[in-house]
């Protein structure tokens, strides 16, 4: 079996948020600050951007012509640690992880969206869900 | 979206995507990607010249078939599109989280 295993990308701010506060900007206020002109589906026709508060709670654009789903939470322990199954732009089965930890009178905000390539564990689990259905695949495919 | 506009658009389809994703698996031939996806062999085909064409999978012949595989590189393409998607989305956060409190 071939899995392409492509690397996570990591990325790290500080802010003078505390991270309650950042934690909060970060979901509830998430309409406040991204920037859906140009990562979103509807670009500017985007009214409203929703993280629904936790796990299974979910991550949406809303435009005239309805919701647009981005991903669903995994993990949510706030103020520290988000996690979130990202579907945006194609990344399907990706994971984007958010971390929140005291950095001086602030905090670090570290993200990390892993899973390119099947690299995720979910991909593992489609492999076996191949494996176990491959007989029967077969024995389906086969009658003619 | 950017420079990578083909590889979302080419992955922006549902089927195309359980294709890509079946490829994620392992190799397939188009027969074995067409039992595990709801549309016909000559379906099959069409996408997944799309999303060869998006740099997505490559392919090579075995015998009289051929086999479909992802193509490391184009992964490498949507993991760059993100990476600056996400310098600008954290640079717009910092900034929010950077203002004077009132």
């Amino acid at each position: 079996m071939s899995t392409t295993v492509v690397e996570a990308i990591r990325k790290t701010v500080l802010v003078d948020f505390t991270p309650e506060e950042a934690f909060d900007l970060f979901t509830a206020q998430i309409a406040s600050w991204w920037p859906v002109g140009t990562h979103s589906y509807g670009g500017d026709s985007v009214k409203e951007v929703v993280l629904e508060p936790g796990v299974g709670g979910r991550l949406y654009e809303v435009t005239a012509d309805g919701e647009q789903d981005w991903g669903s939470v995994l993990a949510w322990e706030p103020p520290t640690r988000l996690v979130i199954d990202w579907q945006i732009g194609d990344a399907r089965g990706t994971e984007v992880e958010v971390t929140f930890s005291p950095e001086g009178p602030g905090s670090r905000v570290v993200l990390e969206h892993r899973g390119f390539g099947g690299a995720d564990p979910r991909g593992r689990y489609a492999d076996g869900w191949d494996v176990v259905l491959a007989p029967f695949v077969e024995t389906a495919s086969k009658k003619a | 979206m950017g420079t990578n506009g083909i590889v979302l658009d080419a992955l922006g389809d549902w089927t195309r995507r359980q294709i890509f994703d079946a490829l994620r698996g392992g190799p397939r031939s188009v027969g074995e990607l067409a039992a595990r996806v709801p549309v016909s062999r000559p379906a099959v085909s069409q996408h997944l010249r799309v999303l060869k064409d998006a740099g997505l999978v490559v392919d090579r012949k075995d015998g009289a078939r051929r086999i479909y595989s992802v193509d490391p590189n184009g992964l490498a393409g949507i993991r760059a599109y993100f990476d600056s998607f996400w310098d600008e989305a954290l640079g717009r956060f910092a900034a929010e989280a950077r203002k004077e409190r009132e």
